[in-house]
């Protein structure tokens, strides 16, 4: 719920001020890139596939870690409805990611609403991130909020970050860190808090933080506290509870899905674009071998390796040099070089596309030019452009 | 003549611009005064960034008060500055009216729709002041905006200056918000203008609110464009996706307000860096990669998928790779492998490759730059490079795509319109504003005549003024010189052809009037050098051309034969392909075009249409950049010296002692052509070229000068008009004049069809008259611009510009690209740049 002046973070320190005022202590990289460095990392390690960010604000954490292969559905709740419009441009698909599509759908939606209340179609989620979120509370809203996100939503993994007052001392004359704050704890606080909520919701709690305390002053602990609260004895989500008892109470702001190969359109082209791709470094290794059989021998000087550079191309594993060398060979026939489709097949980078021949003929056969009985593709050796 | 070289001597094309296809205009930057929303424009293209500064040196602020509102860090829309540069009101003599008069009125369907304000409209500016003042700009809209007397009002607001549709109710309204700090800052909001929706800052407004609502309709910015990448177009051959979109601008014309769009295609490059070096490697082996991977790399802007940032590729550094570690800003050291897996997900294939380095230019300058190593894998090439676009079967496949005939093109306005209309949010913001979007404009406009077509023995009509050369197939050329003393350069490749071409080029000759004799035929091995060395050796002052047939298309060849023979060893030069003289099937028509070439290169002189003006002298005017020095501009003038206009001189400064010595007299009337004038440049072109041009004029002459016009000419404009038959929707005929509705209450203009398009849709050229003494009427001016374009001898037929203007635009290119220098005046009688 936190302003970040600066979107890239390359000059602000201690980023979560609203003021451009000097602080004594400053933090590298910024203390809020820090909090969600951490979040990019528990994704990264725990590979959720649906995760909730309540309080996204402008929803810098959800572009973070948007990049995640593992990741289908992300969502963003905050009460301020302004806020959440403000950047949401960058949450929709780069062009590089038409060009080179994820594997996995991912969804991205943004809704307004509250944290404390209740929305089924935020059941579910492996991962409910709340970073800064609590501090923004009232008393009311703060009684409400265990039995909302441990309660009723109830994911497989909650993360709760808030200050740590015990640090605050360390700050020139501040009482609270934001106008807004309703209250910040110290370790001691937030622990009872969180143990109480993790014991009667049945969660597991670790403590950790950001920000480390500078030197001399390290018994303050952490800037930021974070307790990592996971479900005890989870069993599987049960996906049907979203439908069973629908109340949709959230507005949506912002949604947009990404490109990726399980949608059929997007493969076909995919594949058709690396089909082509492989189809043509062959024609032109073939052609160029051709060169170097008629100059002769004499001009094999092209492995001249200056002992720095050495650049190899595509670079395979064993097992896949043994299977492209098994697959058949592109052979020539007049003018044309056949490329057969079980060759295109060994390579792993159109193996990830199709798993057969066959689909691989469905899918590209009104793309790419193939043989007549459709088993290779067919590339004209004559026309000297690369 | 190739096929590419053809397309562009018919004018119909010029390659599309390196970053995207269709119709876009020159346009400079994403405006950075973007008002309102702090949704940053994500990127731009390849070109963009460098197109910013050289767009900068000609912005020169419009006389009038209105400039101020962008002063601070903004730029206006050069376009939008020139609609400001009123030149029709010196001109008395269509004050009333510059319509014409001539031809058959015919109804025409445009990309046109009206927007409509209510009478009273107005945009209320505000200037907007922080107590304490803040530095950062979404603070202070923040604060701004979460004011409550603001919160349902449609505002668009830079940091400093706030627009709004309606008026507060104080002049100066006091407001007062608390930072997240709970320091109180005082906000002081000023009413410094009222402005008329006719303003050129509400132009300005107005797209700032249709750029919103494209995103609205989830299009994607690229530039000044809105693209559609769900729906792409892919042509995996030359690893190419296209994206379908539009180029949109709000402006003021001829009575009302107008809403233009046109289909535009984004192409991007589906090729990663690391891809085309592997392609490279193996066609130039490991010898001189290095050095040809740098030679093809480094300038190069390349596109980040991770975080679509574009970075120029500075160099590579072949020493460091994937594995190896860099310090990150806290310190830390990580590889570049583990940094992409934690930071992106993303896992690199190929552990060995190098690492291109790009310089970040600081936003301010006291920091140096710094640098920055990007992985060639995940990099993706930007913008099309000049060997894709001389690459004939490459555009040809992008044109396949791109091209639209009017039918097509209207079902795509269509559906824009009507998700304009139909999405929720575009409509509440079009309704906050007050503004409504109305429905497609049609509008009248006039077919002249069309024009008979002079050849020495007889006059013909001909069956389609866009392609003549059925009807003169067996007329006589107006004037030709024979050929007598000739030279053929060729490899012994070209040795079979070469008899069947000459006598096919001898028979066409003969018909036409043009005497060919047998050429001395010199055979040299397949090499610039040794092209080059024949010609050194046998080319002396009497060969009157020299003919090369060459083994490739390769630049080399034609460079340095150009260069040497336009310049140190004056003698006309024609170059042709071998691949050329071998199609079989087609050789008359090849021999045909070749055998005019000639002609003109000589000398000589191919149709006539008439011209009723007496004593006129026309000038065509380009400009063009050099190839090698993009510092260096070329600028080409080409004159007119004879009474049918068919012969031309190219040097500016001796061109009117050329018409006296042919003429005996000065030319009553001066018509100047001018192309390649860029947004905004206008202001300029009237303060400093008009009154050069009018200067020279005086000089020459003491009693008596010439009447002087100075045109502007435009092919790249933002209107398209379709006409309806048959219920569906086609190109206008050919000769179409439009000089109402669509043109600007300003400008003494006019839009003028004269270009044929076989496929895909007609693009109208813009004809402005910024300076005009010789008072011709409307009606005379349009008729004159359409014989002109009658009269360009590369092509029998009609082309896009007035002839002198594309002659004009050869002449720069043949600098600007082979000979990097001016050419030898002996030379400056005849076409030789055809």
């Amino acid at each position: 719920m936190e302003q970040s002046n600066d979107k890239e973070g390359h000059d602000v320190v201690g980023g979560h001020f609203d003021l451009p005022v000097k602080k004594a202590i400053n933090f590298s990289p910024p203390l809020y890139r820090q909090r969600y460095s951490f979040v990019n990392d528990l994704v990264n390690q725990h590979k959720p596939k649906k995760v909730a960010d309540l309080g996204c604000g402008n929803a810098s954490l959800i572009q973070m870690i948007k990049s995640h292969s593992c990741l289908e559905l992300i969502v963003g709740v905050d009460i301020n409805k302004d806020k959440i419009g403000s950047q949401r441009c960058r949450l929709s698909p780069f062009s590089g990611e038409y060009l080179s599509p994820r594997d996995l759908n991912l969804s991205i939606i943004l809704y307004h609403g509250s944290a404390v209340e209740r929305d089924s179609r935020l059941l579910g989620f492996d991962l409910v991130t709340c970073i800064e979120l609590i501090e923004h509370l009232d008393a009311e809203d703060l009684a409400r909020f265990p039995e909302v996100v441990f309660g009723y939503l109830s994911p497989a993994m909650v993360v709760i970050s808030t200050p740590n007052s015990d640090f605050n001392p360390l700050f020139p004359a501040v009482t609270l860190r934001d106008s807004d704050h309703k209250f910040e704890w110290n370790r001691k606080q937030v622990q009872t808090w969180a143990l109480g909520v993790a014991g009667f919701y049945h969660y597991a709690v670790e403590f950790t933080g950001v920000g480390e305390p500078p030197e001399g002053a390290e018994h303050v602990g952490y800037c930021t506290q974070i307790g990592v609260f996971r479900k005890v004895g989870a069993p599987a989500t049960e996906p049907c509870v979203a439908e069973q008892c629908g109340q949709h109470i959230y507005k949506i702001v912002y949604s947009v899905s990404y490109p990726s190969l399980q949608q059929k359109e997007v493969r076909k082209l995919a594949l058709a674009n690396e089909v082509s791709r492989q189809v043509q470094s062959m024609r032109q290794r073939y052609v160029s071998s051709l060169r170097i059989l008629q100059r002769g021998e004499g001009n094999g000087h092209q492995v001249s390796d200056t002992g720095l550079v050495t650049f190899s191309g595509p670079v395979f594993t064993e097992l896949e040099k043994l299977k492209i060398e098994k697959s058949p060979e592109p052979f020539r026939f007049g003018n044309k070089l056949y490329v057969p489709l079980e060759r295109l097949l060994a390579y792993p980078k159109v193996n990830r596309l199709c798993d057969s021949v066959d689909t691989m003929r469905a899918l590209i056969a009104d793309t790419v030019r193939l043989s007549r009985d459709g088993s290779a593709v067919k590339v004209d050796l004559r026309d000297a452009s690369p | 003549m190739t096929g590419r070289a053809r397309v562009r001597a018919r004018g119909i094309t010029r390659s599309p611009s390196a970053t995207a296809a269709g119709c876009l205009q020159a346009s400079p930057t994403p405006v950075s005064a973007d008002l309102s929303d702090n949704e940053a424009s994500s990127n731009n293209g390849c070109e963009e960034t460098s197109r910013i500064s050289q767009q900068c040196k000609y912005v020169v602020s419009p006389g009038n008060a209105e400039s101020t509102l962008m002063k601070r860090g903004g730029k206006i829309f050069p376009d939008v500055m020139d609609l400001g540069v009123c030149t029709r009101e010196k001109l008395a003599h269509v004050r009333d009216s510059k319509a014409g008069s001539s031809g058959i009125p015919v109804k025409l369907v445009t990309n046109l729709f009206s927007l409509d304000l209510p009478q009273d409209w107005k945009l209320y500016q505000y200037h907007v002041t922080y107590m304490p003042d803040l530095e950062s700009r979404s603070m202070r809209i923040a604060l701004l905006y979460s004011q409550k007397e603001l919160s349902n009002k449609a505002k668009a607001f830079d940091g400093v200056i706030l627009f709004l549709s309606e008026k507060l109710e104080e002049r100066v309204t006091e407001l007062s918000s608390e930072t997240r700090r709970g320091e109180t800052v005082k906000m002081t909001v000023t009413l410094t203008r009222e402005l008329p929706a006719s303003s050129p800052v509400c132009i300005q407004v107005f797209s700032i609110i249709f750029k919103k609502i494209l995103k609205k309709l989830s299009m994607y910015q690229i530039g000044r464009n809105f693209y559609k990448p769900s729906e792409p177009v892919e042509i995996p051959q030359h690893k190419l996706s296209l994206w379908p979109g539009f180029a949109i601008s709000v402006s003021y014309f001829e009575s009302k307000l107008l809403f233009s769009a046109n289909v535009s295609y984004k192409i991007l490059r589906n090729e990663t860096v690391l891809e085309f070096m592997t392609a490279l490697c193996y066609q130039t082996g490991m010898s001189s990669f290095t050095q040809m991977c740098e030679k093809q790399l480094v300038g190069l802007i390349v596109l980040t998928r991770y975080n679509n940032r574009t970075y120029r590729v500075d160099d590579i550094d072949w020493s460091v790779k994937p594995t190896h570690s860099f310090q990150r800003r806290d310190g830390t050291e990580i590889t570049y492998v583990d940094y992409y897996k934690q930071q992106y997900d993303i896992t690199l294939s190929d552990l060995h490759q190098p690492m291109l380095v790009s310089l970040l230019k600081s936003k301010r300058n006291d920091v140096e730059a710094r640098m920055v190593h990007l992985i060639p894998e995940l990099c993706f090439l930007t913008g099309l490079t000049s060997q894709a676009t001389s690459d004939f079967q490459l555009m040809k496949a992008v044109a396949e795509e791109t091209r639209l005939s009017p039918q097509g093109r209207q079902q795509r306005l269509a559906r824009l319109a009507d998700d304009i209309q139909r999405n929720n949010d575009a409509r509440f913001e079009l309704e906050t504003w007050g503004l409504h979007f109305g429905s497609q404009m049609s509008l009248t406009g006039r077919v002249v005549p069309s024009e008979k077509i002079f050849m020495q023995d007889r006059i013909c009509q001909p069956v389609s003024a866009a392609d003549w050369s059925k009807d003169i197939r067996s007329c006589k050329l107006l004037s030709a010189q024979s050929l007598n003393k000739w030279l053929i350069i060729c490899s012994s490749r070209a040795e079979n052809v070469i008899e069947n071409f000459l006598s096919c080029l001898r028979r066409v000759g003969s018909s036409m009037g043009f005497n060919v004799d047998y050429p001395k035929i010199i055979k040299v091995q397949e090499s610039p050098a040794a092209f080059f060395g024949a010609i050194q050796k046998h080319v002396d002052r009497d060969v009157q051309l020299v003919m090369c047939i060459l083994p490739s298309a390769q630049q080399s060849y034609y460079e340095s034969i150009k260069k040497y023979l336009s310049s140190d060893c004056p003698v006309p030069s024609q170059c042709v392909l071998v691949r050329t003289l071998s199609k079989q099937g087609m050789m008359m028509s090849i021999a045909t075009k070749i055998a005019m070439q000639m002609t003109c290169k000589l000398g000589g002189e191919l149709w006539a249409v008439e011209i009723p003006l007496k004593s006129l002298m026309v000038v065509g005017i380009d400009v063009c950049k050099d190839a090698f020095n993009k510092g260096m501009v070329v600028v080409g003038f080409v004159a007119s010296i004879n009474l049918r206009i068919t012969r031309y001189f190219y040097n500016d400064s001796r061109a009117l002692n050329k018409w006296y010595e042919y003429n005996q007299g000065l030319p009553a009337r001066i018509i100047v052509y001018r192309d390649g004038v860029g947004n905004g440049q206008l202001q300029t072109l009237l303060e400093y070229e008009v009154p050069q041009l009018l200067s020279s004029v005086a000089e020459a002459s003491s009693n008596t000068s010439s009447k002087l016009s100075v045109i502007v000419v435009r092919k790249r404009c933002m209107p398209r008009f379709f006409m309806e038959q048959n219920r569906t929707l086609q190109n206008p005929p050919l000769g179409t004049v439009v000089d109402s509705e669509a043109t600007r209450p300003e400008w003494y203009d006019f839009y003028l069809v004269s270009q044929a398009a076989c496929r895909g849709t007609v693009n109208p050229t813009h004809y402005n008259v910024i300076y005009d003494d010789n008072g011709l009427k409307p009606d005379h001016m349009q008729r004159l611009t359409f014989k002109l374009c009658h009269l360009y001898y590369n092509w029998p037929g009609l082309v896009s510009i007035p002839a002198p203007c594309q002659y004009a635009h050869k002449l720069t290119f043949l600098v600007a690209q082979s000979i990097h220098k001016e050419p030898s005046l002996q030379l400056a009688n005849s076409l030789f740049y055809l």
